[in-house]
């Protein structure tokens, strides 16, 4: 047991300073609360400059924090390179989803105290996930974070799809978590720890470890909540409905922020605690990602539906993650950490487009409703396809050298059939990306593209942004790639 | 010694014309495209005249002009003592043919692009008769079957007449086809194309190969020179102005392919089954194409199968081993057949485009000069002795009766229905009353002068050159056997032909139109040209285009390969129907669903877990 | 930075400043395009002056760490090989662009500016030697393509573009995994490292490992020539793309999937390459057939154009296969034959729609009376293209038809029945456009050629005539190249080449 009763005690400094960005965004979005009952209607753009604010110091206290990395609160934290990086992107993609909210709260008169209130909690929980080191404690990070997504997705009260899309959210995470926790009670059972380290120890072949098939079975019912979380097949059923159901921004932020946090415990889970039976679960993963890049390229193939399209794009996109999961190596966690963050830029891009085109109360959501956006909005049209250009993985965008890091990686741990077939799923997927630039290009202007208005500050950069990143990742992307690798080593 | 300047002169000429002709008068049109060829004619003299015997074959070369692995091909140019024949010939027949069209084209349009044409033409083939090499004899080869066919379709405006030039262009790349897999299989044997290295290290190849070789070349011949079975597109190359006829399908291009053997006369006497081939093809083509002059009655077709029967002459001299014969041939046959054309051609020039000679008759009066001077032409391709075709004719079927009695028999034949044709168009055209409606004018002297030099030649040339002599060192002379007995018959089969077309169209007009009937069957099978292009359309043409069509494009290509990609396509979007199902929108059936997996899950890790 | 990373940069530069340049400047974008490529081509020529014919290897070497892990260098060179075909991708961007100048009428600042990035792509492609590079410029220069096609071309351009983009993406992901597998076993995307280790037998492929990867690379080089049965997209892309869509796609892009035979197939996987030639060779001799008798009944002109190509093309790859120095030296030849005067006839016909706004043959008629100069322009260009000899293809065609008689005479006896075959389907069309009686309907619109037509024309021409007749200005240095490739086939040679699936190993050859 490495938590001592002195540690316990009185937590050191330091070990306040590991956690300072999670306090700043819990006291931040209870302050946004309280302003919310203070200042009524007016200046509605106060709490989004201030979740601004507030997530800018987070992500500065989250480099901070770095310079003196190690464990917080008896090892139940652990900041290290692997957590900052996340942090730090579950921070950033914060930030992009408030700037493309603020358009988008006005259009459809919405709070929006409460909106980046649940936003900061829900930021504070996956900032716990990915620098959690222990089970339950990962388990209230997820918590924390479900729970205000749970809110965001259904925020629009008077909207039917977002209600139903957030009770479907709601009933089936908790379906799934009730999983995860009874993978996670097993493995106390069996191990009687919740340190990931200490159950490391524990299953790997000491004459005393326990019954395999225990193991086994814990590990599946984890996989089930996991899988889940990032909607992995055969799990991600859930995922078309409420992506399309969501207000656009939050589907934007639901498809990069929860998920890259999900897949940070996953990788922190499966690399660190459950790395020994790697030869097991790695067939689990390869068909689980197998599943997810077809299913979604497939489904997509027929989507009329941009958001849904998007959701069931972003089965595939889990898919290939979990290609990088199933190389269960270190290559493949940074190739994994990588990935995650050229789909964090490039999936908020294409959803705040979406988000500017579709209007108020999200009329034109069809394909056919970018008629012509390369017309009326050259600049626009511009970004979005340098976003789908790198959604479909075309050279000199973050996309492109994601999965060529992922299939790099599968290849190195000899998957190649797992690669062929990805590959081709990429190429089955351009069809679909491809059909938005053929009607934002080569149709004739249509009513959306006729509606369109001036593309508000706050989304411009919500576009600008990511679209540099794209190409930033997808010119140098050495820089991300360096740290990514250094981080990807969990086991010391 | 600058042979290069010998093409070079009309390749100017060509280009001047060509590119600013337009804008030229016709006297400036004229004095370029004449010019250009007498200075040609006049530096081959200068030339061979500085050359002194050409014993040794005298050669230029100028660049490299392919280079690649083995293979050298030179941009190389040589002279001996065949090749100055040719040169001679070609320049000769040619500078009186350009005077003569001076006033055959006069009152045509396109006036400098017909001049432009000729003189290229006057390039490739004087590039042919000096190549060094196959290849650069290739260039010359392919670049007058270029001009032939732009002079055929000369008049492009007409169907018929860019239809004859297609027709000739594509025949000719039949032949051409087999040219080029004879150089092929030269540079895989031989290593070289140079025909100073091949012709030397013939001795030293298996006579498989060479055979192979020679029957290759062949094809190439039959081709250019219109031997059966490639001969279908002369007769309908008539198309072209007459003075191209004269100069391309008769006296000159087409006996390239003659010349060609000639000049492989190494490899073919090694291969003596190619040898026979030659000499049967000739044959069968000299006959085959006489019967079909019987009954033409379009006066330039007359010639022309009868330029195709001539042809087929050269062929069987080559084939039985008198390569100079089929030479000698090749120069009498260019002096009274340039003739015969350009006589018709002012005959048509002064009936103003007719060209049926049932139309014709009593011209003899109208138009003297035309009528003199293709009387000369008549009595020369008869074999008359002591006229020019008599010499030649007569060379070969003596070699054919020494190489086998019943090819000379054929021969001889052959000679009777040559001297009938004929003289039929003669004594239609000229003799009897005007049937015709047009007014008939003498021509121009432009016309007339070569017509008048053209005959001297055809009455003396065969006794002024003698080629066989002059052409010994390369193609050694058969001793002469005493015998003048076969001579004799080919001369009275000649006289017999007259005779008997005089007895026919002269003395009693009635009667062929008895025999005709009496013969109904055989004469519309020869008057139709026994239906070769119509059974060639029906058996290559038709298939092959109805075939890529139907089969290859709508059937291959759009349905089969297309309908498959496009398959693919839909059936990606048909799984993705069936994946869209799945997601009913139903929360039950989703957790279900989630359900359903984990179980799978659970068992799976369970058994795994409990297997290890 | 020498003068090769020059010609690379200037079109990416144009490309960037176009960008800058508001589009209602209509003027100054075609100028600014222009000018940049008319740079880039003076850049270019001058690679041709500086390059050593007789020093052997890559020359204007720059190789500078792009990314340090996984190693990806920025490593651009040229030899022999690449020389001519990037020089070929920069003469004929200028040409395309002369040929825009007025029929493109709309988005005027995009088309111009994805000419540029196309040129870029297309050059880098030749001139890469690192194979993520490679396959870098190999994508980059997809995406411009699709976009000419897609937004400037005819009534089903978005069809074809689709069709274009799918059909040669799903190609190339497969070379991206062998590209991958390569790297992981040889620990370098280095052509010439690779190819060392290859030869030092440091880097060895069981032949079924050779197979598979040589299979790999072989598709996605096979789409693009393309090799029958993978041609369907090129007929379709080509009739629905703007003039100068075709043109690029026709001279060069087409040349992408040939280079790489010869530059990655043949180098890389020898035993394999030898193994599959005979099957190759019959496709490609299928392919010169079909192409031609296809092209032969075509009622559209574009289409019939198209069909050509996948008949010359056909003749590449019988040159490249035969495994013989004229065969190679033929076969790269030919890739710029085609270039130049395919391209010609895509300009040619361009010229004739923008008249007549039409590609239907029927439609035409007694175009010679009405503009004589377009038509003997043309009659030249056709010549080249079926093989007349002193003009450019007849070289070309030559040495590819020798090199496959060293290798194999009955593959030639059949190849060369396409010789005659193209004779028929181009005299065919020329004879249906160009000859017979004028109806009004062209007698009103078809006007002889304008001077910026001629400066577009005129140098292709010129090429054909030089081309042709003075072949020595070009061959040595391809000589030099392809006897290298060549002579790198022998390296690690299996004695008996298997088939994929028998993993038995063999001794080496040496």
């Amino acid at each position: 047991m490495p938590a001592n009763i002195a540690a316990f005690m009185a937590p050191a400094n330091v070990e306040y300073l590991r956690f300072l960005p999670e306090i700043i965004l819990i006291a931040a979005g209870t302050l946004l609360m309280l302003l919310d009952v203070v200042l009524r209607k007016q200046s509605r753009d106060i709490y989004g400059h201030l979740s601004i604010l507030a997530l800018a110091a987070a992500m500065a206290a989250a480099v901070f924090a770095y310079s003196s990395p190690g464990p917080a609160f008896s090892d139940m934290l652990l900041v290290d390179g692997f957590a900052t990086f996340f942090r730090v992107l579950v921070i950033g993609v914060g930030v992009l989803t408030v700037l493309s909210s603020y358009r988008f709260l006005q259009r459809e008169g919405a709070e929006t105290g409460e909106y980046h209130a649940l936003l900061l909690f829900s930021i504070a929980g996956q900032c716990v996930m990915v620098s959690a080191n222990e089970l339950i404690m990962i388990f209230i990070g997820l918590e924390i974070s479900s729970i205000s997504s749970y809110v965001l997705a259904g925020y629009l009260r008077d909207d039917k799809r977002a209600n139903e899309a957030a009770l479907k959210y709601f009933l089936l995470g908790s379906f799934a978590t009730a999983f995860f926790l009874y993978g996670v009670a097993v493995v106390y059972g069996m191990t009687g720890s919740t340190y990931l380290t200490v159950i490391r120890t524990a299953i790997s072949g000491s004459p005393a470890a326990p019954a395999p098939v225990f193991i086994g079975v814990a590990l599946a019912l984890m996989f089930v909540g996991l899988a889940f979380k990032v909607s992995g097949a055969p799990f991600q059923i859930w995922a078309p409905d409420v992506y399309q159901g969501a207000p656009t921004p939050v589907s934007a932020f639901l498809t990069t922020g929860p998920k890259a946090a999900a897949f940070a415990i996953f990788l922190r889970i499966f690399m660190t605690a459950f790395e020994p039976m790697a030869r097991d679960w790695y067939p689990l993963v390869w068909g689980s990602a197998l599943l997810s890049m077809t299913i979604g390229n497939f489904a997509a193939l027929t989507q009329s539906n941009v958001k849904r399209l998007l959701g069931y794009s972003s089965i595939a996109h889990a898919g290939y993650v979990l290609v990088a999961v199933a190389a269960r190596s270190h290559t493949g966690t940074a190739a994994a950490m990588f990935y995650l963050a050229a789909y964090a830029f490039m999936n908020i891009g294409a959803f705040a487009v979406v988000s500017h085109l579709s209007g108020k109360g999200e009329r034109f959501l069809s394909v056919d409703d970018f008629a012509g956006l390369g017309v009326r909005q050259p600049g626009t049209a511009a970004l979005l396809t340098i976003f789908l250009l790198s959604l479909i993985g075309v050279p000199l965008t973050g996309g492109f050298f994601g999965k060529f890091y992922i299939f790099k990686a599968a290849l190195d741990s000899h998957l190649v059939w797992l690669t062929v077939l990805g590959l081709l799923n990429s190429a089955v997927a351009a069809y679909y990306y491809l059909r938005i630039l053929v009607v934002m290009y080569m149709r004739e202007p249509g009513e959306a593209a006729a509606e369109l208005e001036p593309l508000p500050l706050g989304l411009r950069a919500a576009l600008v942004i990511p679209a540099l990143g794209t190409l930033f990742l997808g010119i140098f992307p050495a820089w991300v790639l360096d740290f990514a690798g250094k981080s990807s080593v969990l086991v010391r | 010694m600058q042979l290069w300047l010998i093409p070079v002169f009309p390749l100017l000429g060509f280009l001047l014309n060509g590119i600013f002709g337009r804008r030229f008068s016709k006297a400036a049109v004229n004095s370029i495209a004449i010019g250009s060829v007498l200075l040609s004619f006049a530096w081959v003299l200068k030339t061979l005249a500085s050359l002194g015997d050409l014993n040794a074959a005298h050669t230029e070369q100028y660049f490299t002009w392919i280079q690649s692995g083995i293979l050298n091909v030179g941009f190389d140019f040589t002279v001996d003592r065949l090749t100055a024949v040719m040169l001679l010939v070609v320049t000769g027949v040619g500078s009186l043919i350009h005077i003569y069209s001076i006033g055959y084209m006069a009152h045509e349009g396109g006036y400098y692009r017909f001049f432009a044409y000729l003189n290229l033409f006057m390039f490739f083939m004087l590039t042919l008769v000096l190549a060094a090499n196959y290849l650069v004899m290739f260039v010359g080869w392919e670049g007058v079957g270029l001009c032939s066919y732009l002079l055929i379709g000369f008049y492009f405006d007409k169907r018929f007449a860019t239809n004859a030039g297609n027709k000739a262009f594509i025949v000719n790349r039949i032949g051409d086809f087999g040219f080029s897999l004879a150089m092929f299989l030269i540079v895989v044997n031989f290593g070289s194309l140079d025909f100073g290295v091949v012709f030397t290290s013939v001795a030293g190849h298996s006579e498989a190969t060479l055979t192979a070789i020679a029957f290759l070349l062949l094809l190439g011949a039959c081709g250019k020179s219109a031997q059966i079975p490639l001969y279908i597109w002369l007769p309908d190359a008539m198309a072209g102005p007459t003075p191209v006829s004269a100069l391309i399908h008769a006296a000159t291009m087409v006996t390239a392919g003659v010349y060609m053997v000639a000049r492989s006369a190494a490899i073919y006497t090694h291969a003596p089954a190619a040898m026979e081939a030659v000499a049967v093809v000739g044959l069968a083509t000299a006959f085959f194409a006489a019967t079909i002059g019987l009954a033409q009655n379009d006066i330039k077709k007359v010639f022309a199968y009868s330029t195709v029967s001539q042809l087929g002459y050269m062929f069987l001299g080559a084939g039985v081993g008198a390569f100079s014969a089929g030479i000698y041939h090749l120069v009498t046959h260019a002096f009274f057949k340039a003739l015969l054309f350009l006589g018709a051609g002012s005959v048509i020039h002064a009936l103003g485009g007719e060209q049926d000679v049932r139309n014709m008759g009593g011209l003899r009066k109208k138009i003297p000069w035309t009528f003199w001077t293709m009387l000369c032409a008549s009595v020369a391709i008869a074999g008359v002795p002591p006229f020019a075709g008599f010499y030649s004719k007569d060379a070969i079927l003596l070699a054919a009766d020494k190489h086998a009695p019943w090819m000379y028999w054929v021969g001889v034949i052959t000679a009777g229905m040559t001297a009938f044709y004929v003289f039929r168009a003669i004594f239609l055209a000229f003799f009897g009353q005007y049937r015709g409606k047009a007014h008939p004018h003498e021509s121009p002297f432009v016309m007339v002068g070569p017509l008048v030099v053209l005959a001297a030649l055809s009455l003396a040339g065969g006794k002024l050159f003698n080629v066989p002599e002059f052409l010994a060192p390369l193609f050694p002379l058969a001793k002469e056997s005493g015998d003048i007995g076969p001579m004799l018959v080919s001369v009275a089969f000649g006289l017999a032909g007259i005779a008997l077309a005089w007895l026919f169209y002269v003395f009693k007009p009635g009667l062929p139109d008895q025999v005709a009937a009496t013969f109904s069957g055989l004469y519309k099978l020869i008057y139709n040209k026994y239906f070769v292009d119509e059974i060639y359309d029906a058996v290559v043409v038709n298939p092959v285009v109805g075939g890529s069509r139907e089969v290859l494009w709508k059937g291959v290509d759009v349905a089969v390969i297309d309908g498959a990609v496009n398959g693919v396509g839909n059936r990606a979007r048909g799984i993705g129907g069936v994946l869209k199902r799945l997601q009913s929108g139903n929360i039950r059936s989703y957790a279900a669903w989630v359900l359903l997996g984990s179980v799978v899950l659970l068992f799976v890790m369970g058994v795994m877990g409990g297997l290890r | 930075m020498n003068l090769l990373d020059i010609v690379l940069a200037i079109p990416l530069v144009g490309f960037l400043a176009l960008l800058l340049v508001p589009r209602a400047a209509e003027g100054a974008i075609r100028a600014i395009a222009l000018g940049f490529s008319l740079v880039a081509f003076a850049a270019s020529l001058g690679l041709a002056f500086q390059y050593e014919t007789i020093r052997p290897g890559e020359q204007f070497v720059t190789d500078i760490v792009w990314i340090a892990s996984p190693n990806i260098h920025y490593h651009v060179s040229l030899d022999g090989l690449s020389l001519w075909l990037l020089i070929l991708a920069t003469l004929l961007t200028p040409i395309c662009i002369l040929i825009s100048w007025k029929s493109i009428q709309i988005r005027i600042k995009e088309f111009f500016a994805f000419m540029l990035l196309l040129e870029f792509g297309l050059a880098g492609v030749f001139a890469a030697q690192d194979l993520f590079l490679f396959y870098v410029f190999w994508e980059v220069s997809l995406v411009p393509m699709y976009f000419l096609i897609g937004i400037w071309g005819h009534e089903r351009r978005i069809y074809a573009a689709l069709k274009f983009f799918l059909y040669t993406f799903a190609a190339s992901v497969l070379m991206l995994t062998a590209i991958i597998y390569v790297y992981n076993h040889a620990g370098t995307f280095n052509y010439s490292d690779i190819l060392a280790q290859l030869a030092s037998g440091k880097l060895h492929f069981s032949p079924y490992q050779q197979m598979l990867l040589f299979l790999a690379f072989f598709l996605a080089f096979a789409v693009k020539v393309p090799i029958f049965p993978l041609h369907t997209w090129l007929p379709d892309a080509h009739v629905e793309a703007p003039t100068a869509g075709s043109v690029m796609l026709a001279s060069v892009m087409l040349k992408m999937g040939t280079y790489g035979l010869v530059r990655f197939c043949l180098p890389m996987f020898p035993s394999a390459a030898r193994a599959c030639a005979p099957w190759i060779v019959v496709l490609a001799i299928i392919g010169i057939l079909y192409g031609a008798l296809v092209a032969m009944v075509q009622p559209n002109m574009k289409k019939l154009v198209a069909y050509s190509s996948v008949s010359h093309l056909g003749f590449v790859v019988l040159g490249i296969f035969s495994f013989t120095q004229i065969g190679m030296d033929g076969a790269v030849y030919q890739m710029l034959n085609h270039g130049i005067s395919t391209g010609a006839l895509f300009v040619l016909v361009g010229y004739l729609y923008e008249r007549r706004h039409s590609l239907v043959i029927a439609d035409y008629g007694g175009v010679a009376t009405a503009a004589p100069w377009l038509s003997t322009v043309f009659m030249i260009t056709m010549l080249a293209s079926i093989g007349l000899p002193l003009l450019n293809n007849f070289v070309g065609e030559f040495l590819v038809l020798q090199g496959s008689a060293q290798a194999n005479f009955r593959w030639t006896v059949a190849a060369s029945i396409g010789v005659i075959l193209s004779a028929c389907y181009m005299l065919w069309l020329y004879q249906r456009v160009f000859y017979g009686e004028t109806p009004d309907e062209v007698r009103r619109h078809v006007f002889d050629l304008k001077p910026r037509e001629w400066a577009a024309i005129v140098p292709l021409i010129a090429m054909m005539v030089w081309m042709g007749v003075y072949s020595q200005s070009f061959l040595p240095a391809v000589r030099k190249a392809s006897a290298h490739i060549l002579d790198q086939t022998q390296v690690n040679v299996q004695i008996r080449v298997q088939v994929p699936g028998t993993r038995t190993e063999v001794a080496h050859a040496r």
